[in-house]
């Protein structure tokens, strides 16, 4: 019983997904938006009922299969405030979009499910499943607008490479299991130090990297990830942006300092190499995009690679760092990303020129888009700010000891300054942009989506102005990790 | 020589006597066919054999789309079954969470029946 | 003499690299997928000789998730390529290219 308490808030979730899609069957479209909104205000419920967790160190459930930390109460909290978000847009957007609405709800439901069991996974079996039930729900969520030729095409293409990266996960699971005949994570890292010198154990834990480098979209896995951010409907695409990420961060964050604290020195080199990689290429492809999807899904990259480089300093403020820094990436993407899906909805288009005039149409779009553009590009006093600020301040610390961070801090300091080139491209369309000859009457956001507009903004600027209430909540969830 | 490679020279002669026959075997069938039925190819010969009938129509018929979403339904409902066999192997001795856990499974399975059922996806016309 | 762990490796190995060599050179899309399908089985087997070989059973536990959940995802898979298909008319991975640059 015990067990099931512990499990308490993916219980709910899940249950909440399977009764959205019960009673949606025998509903009448005018309640489908009630089912919506009642689905939010459970994950509001839910997200209330996780204060209640007070763990003690790591609490740990179903035979160790299960564990529960401040670390992965920090994730949850985070995964369920993506998933209001998610679904308080897609109910706003829900009748562009054509049937299942109640299908895409529970969907949603099922893969916020999964990637709040991937911030507790303890053992290589939950992790596989965990990370599977993500992926298996975002194919069907990308291709959802099964009409639309660019949302199958991105679906197909994130089946593909994501089935690939499945595969290579699952053998290196298998390479770790033989290696040391354990899935569990606690025996995984009591192991003796003969054990973990086994090649076997290395080339599984690479392969385990790919994996997750797949979700995190890092270079070199990082090929999917333009496609299916300009073919998925923008509220999959926010939830792919954020939530499929974390799941990737928190999983390497646990495996890398939790399970087998061997791999901190082995894959510091890889980890340096493909957080500046990422950068490089996020930044350097990103300049010619007129599409602002794709052009987020380069950005996601790049994100990617700051992220990672806070990993990569295996220090406490490192990893503190990255956990703000995806705080603040959370509520700009979901702004960026209101504001996209508004945008396509009246012009059916999301490249540049659409934007043209948009701060005369919707002064309040412009504003969202504006904020989450500027956070973006790591203007103070906004959210993105501060987490580049910390970040680079870790690395700045660490190169003390290894100067290949030298290097590494300046790929990232060129990363921004690129980067406001084209993040401020975006805000010039909005405000200087020469419209063409589409009609430019003025665009009306439905309240739900007004409500989560307003709330991402008041967020990331809340995020910049005061972070140290965030970066505490951090710094518990790093601490219960066993980092110093 | 040892008793062990012995045993593989017996094998390596199985294997030549098993290369060899048919392949006699099959050159005396070819030598009977060329001397005493030779080919004789023709329209009424290449076509499919449908038990004596005229034969109707392309073997490559489309199928409708309802036979996939069928097929798709089958197979999950066909490999969830996995997980009741060691559940039934190891009944006896397992605690009443475990039955619980295993009814809660497959009540998750009624509901995706129920929801294939009410979506129509059963209706064959 | 009876084939031992690294007999099994082998094979198992080999089918994953024959796997990864179908996905990146055929292209049909349902054989591409069957080659994924192929790279799993290659984990499959891995994970039940090494469990024959730890002595213990968690390996063949992991099998089984594997199994359902590949299931899982050639419905989807299955599902999305015959939406394409009814499209496009076609399987093939040069007709994904309707987003470039």
């Amino acid at each position: 019983m015990n067990d099931l308490v512990l499990m308490g808030l993916e219980g709910a979730v899940l249950v909440t997904g399977l009764a959205v899609l019960l009673l949606d069957l025998w509903i009448t479209p005018d309640q489908r938006r009630l089912l919506g909104f009642g689905a939010i205000a459970t994950l509001g419920v839910i997200f209330c009922a996780s204060f209640a967790y007070l763990p003690d160190g790591t609490q740990y459930a179903f035979g160790g299969m299960y564990a529960l930390d401040e670390f992965a109460l920090y994730f949850k909290r985070f995964f369920l405030i993506a998933g209001m978000f998610v679904l308080l847009l897609s109910v706003g957007t829900s009748h562009a979009e054509e049937g299942g609405q109640g299908e895409y709800l529970s969907l949603s439901l099922f893969a916020l499910a999964g990637m709040m069991f991937c911030a507790s996974a303890a053992n290589l079996a939950l992790l596989f499943v965990s990370l599977e039930l993500v992926t298996v729900t975002f194919y069907v969520l990308v291709g959802f607008q099964r009409r639309r030729l660019a949302s199958l095409e991105a679906a197909i293409k994130y089946l593909i490479i994501g089935a690939l990266s499945s595969a290579f996960l699952v053998y290196g699971i298998a390479l770790i299991y033989g290696a040391t005949g354990t899935l569990d994570f606690r025996q995984l890292a009591s192991l003796p130090a003969a054990v973990m010198e086994s090649r076997i154990l290395w080339l599984g834990a690479l392969f385990l990297f790919v994996g997750l480098g797949f979700k995190m979209a890092a270079v070199p896995f990082q090929i999917w990830a333009p496609d299916v951010y300009q073919g998925a409907p923008p509220s999959t695409t926010a939830f792919l942006a954020v939530g499929s990420k974390a799941a990737g961060f928190v999983l390497l964050l646990r495996v890398l300092h939790q399970t087998l604290p061997v791999l901190e020195t082995r894959w510091l080199h890889l980890l340096m190499g493909v957080a500046g990689l990422s950068i490089a290429y996020g930044v350097l492809c990103a300049i010619p995009q007129r599409s602002l999807k794709r052009l987020l899904g380069y950005s996601s990259i790049a994100n990617a690679g700051y992220l990672l480089i806070g990993v990569a300093t295996l220090s406490a403020a490192g990893a503190t760092a990255a956990l703000y820094y995806l705080a603040g990436y959370l509520y700009t993407v979901l702004a960026a990303f209101i504001v996209i899906a508004v945008v396509l909805q009246h012009t059916g288009r999301d490249d540049f020129d659409s934007l043209a005039g948009l701060h005369q149409r919707s002064p309040l779009l412009a504003a969202g888009l504006t904020f989450a553009m500027v956070s973006l590009a790591g203007i103070p006093p906004l959210a993105g700010f501060f987490g580049k600020f910390l970040v680079l301040k870790a690395a700045l610390a660490a190169g003390a000891e290894h100067p290949g961070f030298y290097w590494l801090l300046g790929i990232a300091v060129v990363g921004v300054v690129i980067s406001l080139y084209y993040y401020f491209g975006v805000v010039r369309a909005v405000y200087w942009g020469t419209p063409g000859e589409q009609p430019a009457g003025p665009i009306r956001v439905e309240w739900p989506l007004q409500v989560a507009l307003y709330l991402a903004m008041v967020a990331i600027l809340w995020l910049g102005v005061m972070p140290n209430q965030i970066t505490n909540l951090a710094e518990l969830a790093v601490k219960s990790l066993g980092l110093r | 020589m040892t008793e062990q490679t012995q045993s593989y020279l017996f094998l390596a002669v199985l294997l030549g006597v098993a290369v060899a026959f048919p392949l006699v075997m099959l050159g005396l069938a070819r030598l009977w066919a060329t001397v005493y039925s030779p080919a004789k190819p023709g329209p009424a010969k290449a076509a499919p054999y449908e038990c004596g009938l005229e034969s109707t129509g392309d073997a490559w018929v489309q199928l409708r789309s309802g036979y996939y979403l069928y097929a798709i339904v089958f197979l999950i409902f066909d490999v969830e079954a996995l997980f009741l066999l060691p559940f039934a192997v190891a009944f006896t001795s397992l605690p009443v969470g475990a039955f619980v856990a295993i009814l809660v499974f497959l009540l998750l399975l009624v509901e995706g029946l129920v929801w294939a059922w009410q979506k129509g996806v059963l209706e064959w016309n | 003499m009876t084939p031992g762990l690294e007999h099994y490796l082998v094979v198992s190995l080999l089918l994953f690299a024959l796997g990864l060599l179908g996905v990146i050179i055929r292209r049909n899309l349902l054989v591409i997928y069957m080659s994924l399908e192929m790279m799993l089985n290659a984990a499959n087997l891995a994970l039940v000789a090494f469990s024959r070989f730890n002595n213990n059973l968690n390996g063949q536990v992991m099998v089984f998730f594997i199994i359902t959940v590949a299931a899982a995802e050639v419905a989807v898979g299955l599902a999305l390529i015959v939406a394409l298909y009814r499209q496009r008319q076609s399987a093939h991975v040069e007709d994904l290219a309707t987003m470039k640059l």
